[in-house]
């Protein structure tokens, strides 16, 4: 077409006077260039056809490429889910009797041990001081003792032994605060009485604090 | 000007490459036009497939002493169990007492139960039950101590709510009153 057109181009070319008559027919006649026009179009024709299709022959092969992947790792899946499903199974079983030994563990650590409390008590009990009342309650440990000798001697005796508790190291992951909630004379035998207060850690005192 | 058909083939007889060409490129350009989201789709399936594969392989890697360890957790379980009360049976609970008391030399004041109502039970999420006792027992002081510290590592698993320990007497030495509110952990 394009040939066609281009000879009708040069057929369009104004002439010089002719001395006598053209009977050229340039419709009819070869086209008589070098290189044909045709030529550049198939080749270029040619060029872009080859780029396209190898775009598209590479576009395929990642294609299946990945495909053969997505086989390999269905082929993996399909190896692994029984076993891994047997695992799941078994580690929900296992999550369950965990969750029952965890639980009597925390029933176990959720309280003080009584007794262990009682014997650090008396194996730091100061000489002239003897406790005559443990009460061991939801919000602490009140104790009630008493000091043996004079009065003036007996009440920093005990000032000290309430200092001796709050710099306790075994006490004092326990309770956070311990104060003297009364302290006065045995009316029978004149010796000096104390009661304490150990509050828990944790727990909200009656003036608010924690 | 329009094209006939025997223009278009005569067009196509003399210029057969080009025309060829022009054929497959349009079909060249439909085929990227119309699997242009194929390697998408086959990147993102790829991609969850991966993932799955990966989390497979990594409960088949995690799992290789599952077994060892659930047979440990299961004698543990067995274990607790053997340990465990049952609310119901009051007289073997009571007996457990008894047992303590003839062992340590105490005297048991008062000993008893609480049960728990219906209510509570349903409150109680867990998958055992604390079932609340309250004893009162008469000792010297080697003997109360000894009491408490078999009942707290006793055969059974106990936590003291509240405890009471004071002098019967007025004299040093003498008789500990022991008063506990405690907890025996039981089956449901």
């Amino acid at each position: 077409m394009l040939s066609l057109l281009k000879k009708k181009s040069e057929a369009n070319v104004p002439l010089v006077p002719a001395w006598h008559p053209n009977f050229r027919n340039f419709e009819r006649l070869p086209d008589t260039k070098v290189v044909r026009t045709a030529f550049f179009i198939n080749v270029f024709a040619i060029t872009v056809t080859l780029v396209l299709l190898l775009y598209v022959v590479r576009k395929e092969w990642d294609l299946h490429t990945v495909r053969v992947q997505i086989a390999d790792k269905e082929q993996q899946i399909n190896r692994d889910k029984p076993g891994s499903d047997q695992a799941v199974a078994l580690f929900k079983q296992f999550q369950g009797e965990e969750a029952k030994v965890a639980e009597v563990d925390a029933f176990v650590k959720s309280k003080t041990a009584v007794s262990t409390l009682l014997i650090h008590l008396g194996e730091t009990l100061p000489k002239n001081i003897a406790i005559d009342r443990f009460d061991l309650g939801k919000d602490g440990l009140a104790l009630s003792a008493t000091v043996r000798g004079a009065p003036d001697q007996a009440s920093g005796q005990a000032t000290a032994y309430i200092e001796q508790l709050r710099a306790d190291k075994e006490l004092a992951p326990l309770f956070d605060d311990i104060t003297p909630t009364s302290s006065g004379r045995n009316p029978q035998n004149g010796r000096i009485m104390i009661q304490l207060f150990l509050r828990f850690k944790g727990v909200v005192g009656k003036d608010g604090k924690k | 000007m329009s094209l006939t058909n025997e223009q278009v083939v005569e067009f196509a007889k003399k210029n057969p490459i080009s025309v060829g060409c022009g054929v497959l490129i349009v079909a060249l350009l439909a085929t990227a036009y119309f699997r242009a989201d194929l390697p998408g789709e086959a990147e993102t399936e790829l991609e969850q497939k991966s993932s799955e594969a990966a989390r497979l392989a990594a409960n088949l890697k995690n799992a290789a002493h599952l077994k060892e360890h659930f047979d440990a957790v299961s004698a543990a379980q067995k274990q607790i169990e053997s340990r465990l009360i049952q609310p119901k049976q009051l007289t073997t609970n009571s007996q457990y007492f008894y047992k303590l008391e003839s062992e340590t030399g105490v005297k048991l004041l008062d000993q008893g139960q609480t049960a728990l109502t219906a209510a509570q039970r349903k409150d109680i999420k867990g998958n055992y039950l604390p079932t609340v006792f309250t004893l009162s027992v008469q000792g010297d002081y080697s003997q109360v101590l000894t009491f408490l510290r078999r009942l707290e590592n006793g055969s059974h698993y106990c936590r003291v709510l509240t405890a009471q320990c004071s002098n019967s007497s007025a004299e040093r030495g003498g008789q500990l009153t022991l008063a506990l509110n405690l907890e025996l952990l039981g089956f449901p």
